[in-house]
């Protein structure tokens, strides 16, 4: 039997995360949530996902700092990463993928949306559901 | 008298024990009924969003049938709050629910109740669930007595959107509270391509405020379709219009509107040829170099700021424009070009180049350095012959600024 793959969800939002996480979950994938950015790093440390969810606005580390501390690390270093966040202008976008998101959604988002990116940047590093 | 005087204080103090007992009963309750709604929303959530993100046509089945007088506010807090973080068909679906589950019916009632926040509440509640039914409804609360109401009426009608939401807020422009103006001009701009052609229709029916206001709203949304339209708006009698229009024109952006720009340089209101020569350096408009440079000599500053800066991002072109006026026989003209010089970096350009060996670039740099020196613009200069790393730029300047260079140093 095939592993579900692994995604870590870091929004400081509950009620976001929660629908993020059911999103995933709906379709097979194994979601961990992190409440701050400081949390997002260590989850990611520890359980080594195949995919980050994160939003940008969080306490203690934002969005971009995660994605930095991310990157920095060997081992992670090629895990996609989706930023989802309420920053809609186009230097917040510009600068999210500068930092080395693999892709960015701009929230509210459509969920399907989301999906498919996801699903497509899993398939890329060869983890499917 | 002692006896009076007890039982004075103990019916006071009676009283504030019944208080006291009172207030810590109903903070019990509250906690115990919040810490009731928690648990249940951990229950009712996964299963409304299971059903959020499938295809069962109905929401009942998912919260065990029909909806309980005990969940009813449980179930509205978490439709409405993933309603407002999502698009597409989840949020449609969970809009569904909440007309399904009779939230919708029931703020529809709450725009009649006699208390103005259950008013603007359930217009408020009516937006996020995108209740497309409750539109004229909604249209009716625009002309709400309480002006908090007639925004989340106009703010919901934005956020159902759709043609039929569209009308009525352009109509609600001509609110006669400029504030409510401002606020409804927000969400029709928030509503992009779908309010142009209504806008553009309603125009001759506004009053001026609604008509300023339109333009800055078709200058936000950016569309090409009201360029013709738009330029038009430059032989209005209202000078506000003509510069509104011009902004408009230089924030969409398209390159046939460069010559109506030109002819508004000629406008005899000085803000209109100030909002024209800033909209043509917007449109990048190359064409416009000569009148941009003839405005450089109007007697209005903001005229000549504009049109400096636009003969910069003109580009190459307008950079050697901008150095022609050098020679002008306006000064104000010369001052502008000088200032743009500086500010676009050409001038620190040039000077770099005084630092390479003889040659067709040198003399060009020295040539400008000259001119900069001849009518008196050498303040940034002088910094430059101060601070500048390359010991020949240095060398070079101070010759040509007539000044003795300190020896070997005065740059890190």
């Amino acid at each position: 039997m095939v592993k579900p793959a692994r995604v870590l969800v870091a929004d400081d939002d509950p009620v976001s995360a929660r629908f993020v996480a059911s999103l995933l979950e709906e379709r097979g994938y194994e979601v961990v949530v992190a409440g701050d950015g400081e949390h997002a790093v260590d989850a990611a440390r520890k359980l080594r996902p195949d995919l980050i969810v994160c939003d940008v606005v969080m306490p203690y580390r934002d969005g971009f700092d995660v994605l930095r501390s991310v990157r920095a690390e060997p081992s992670l270093s090629s895990v996609p990463i989706v930023i989802v966040s309420m920053k809609d202008r186009e230097e917040d976008i510009v600068r999210g993928l500068e930092a080395g998101a693999d892709d960015y959604v701009v929230k509210p988002f459509n969920a399907r949306e989301l999906l498919t990116r996801v699903r497509k940047l899993l398939n890329r590093n060869g983890r499917a559901t | 008298m002692y006896a009076v005087l007890a039982y004075s204080v103990l019916a006071i103090g009676g009283v504030f024990l019944v208080l006291t007992g009172l207030i810590v009963a109903n903070k019990a309750w509250r906690e115990s009924r919040d810490a009731w709604r928690r648990t249940r929303r951990r229950t009712l959530e996964p299963a409304i969003l299971s059903w959020a993100h499938g295809d069962a046509p109905s929401v009942r089945p998912s919260i065990g049938g029909a909806l309980k007088r005990r969940d009813r506010l449980v179930v509205e807090g978490i439709l409405l709050d993933h309603a407002q973080r999502v698009r597409g068909v989840e949020r449609e679906r969970l809009g569904r629910a909440l007309d399904d589950l009779g939230y919708v019916d029931r703020w529809i009632r709450g725009l009649s109740s006699w208390r103005w926040w259950q008013r603007a509440e359930s217009a408020e509640k009516l937006g996020i669930a995108g209740a497309f039914r409750a539109i004229d409804r909604l249209v009716r609360s625009l002309a709400d007595d309480v002006p908090e109401v007639r925004i989340r009426a106009a703010k919901a009608l934005g956020a159902v959107g759709g043609r039929a939401a569209v009308a009525p807020l352009v109509q609600a422009l001509r609110e006669p509270n400029r504030w409510s103006t401002i606020r409804i001009a927000d969400i029709l701009a928030g509503m992009r391509h779908d309010v142009v052609r209504e806008l553009m229709d309603e125009y001759p029916k506004m009053n001026r405020d609604a008509r300023l206001a339109a333009l800055d709203i078709l200058a936000k949304i950016r569309s090409l379709e009201p360029v013709a339209w738009l330029e038009e708006r430059l032989s209005d009698p209202d000078r506000d219009v003509r510069a509104r229009a011009c902004h408009a024109l230089g924030a969409i952006g398209s390159p046939d509107s460069g010559p109506a720009l030109v002819r508004a340089l000629e406008d005899p209101e000085w803000p209109v040829r100030a909002v024209a020569a800033k909209g043509i350096g917007r449109i990048r408009h190359a064409a416009a170099v000569q009148p941009l440079c003839a405005a450089l000599r109007d007697r209005e500053w903001w005229v000549r700021a504009n049109a400096a800066e636009s003969l910069r991002l003109i580009g190459p072109k307008g950079i050697e424009a901008l150095d022609r006026m050098l020679d002008d026989r306006d000064v104000y003209a010369r001052h502008q070009a000088v200032l743009m010089l500086q500010e676009s970096g050409e001038l620190d350009r040039q000077v770099e180049l005084l630092g390479r060996p003889d040659g067709p670039e040198r003399e060009a740099a020295e040539f400008l350095v000259r001119r900069f020196v001849r009518i008196g613009q050498v303040g940034r200069l002088r910094e430059l012959q101060e601070t500048h790393r390359d010991a020949k730029v240095r060398e070079a300047l101070a010759a040509l600024l007539g000044i003795a260079a300190a020896p070997g140093g005065g740059a890190p």
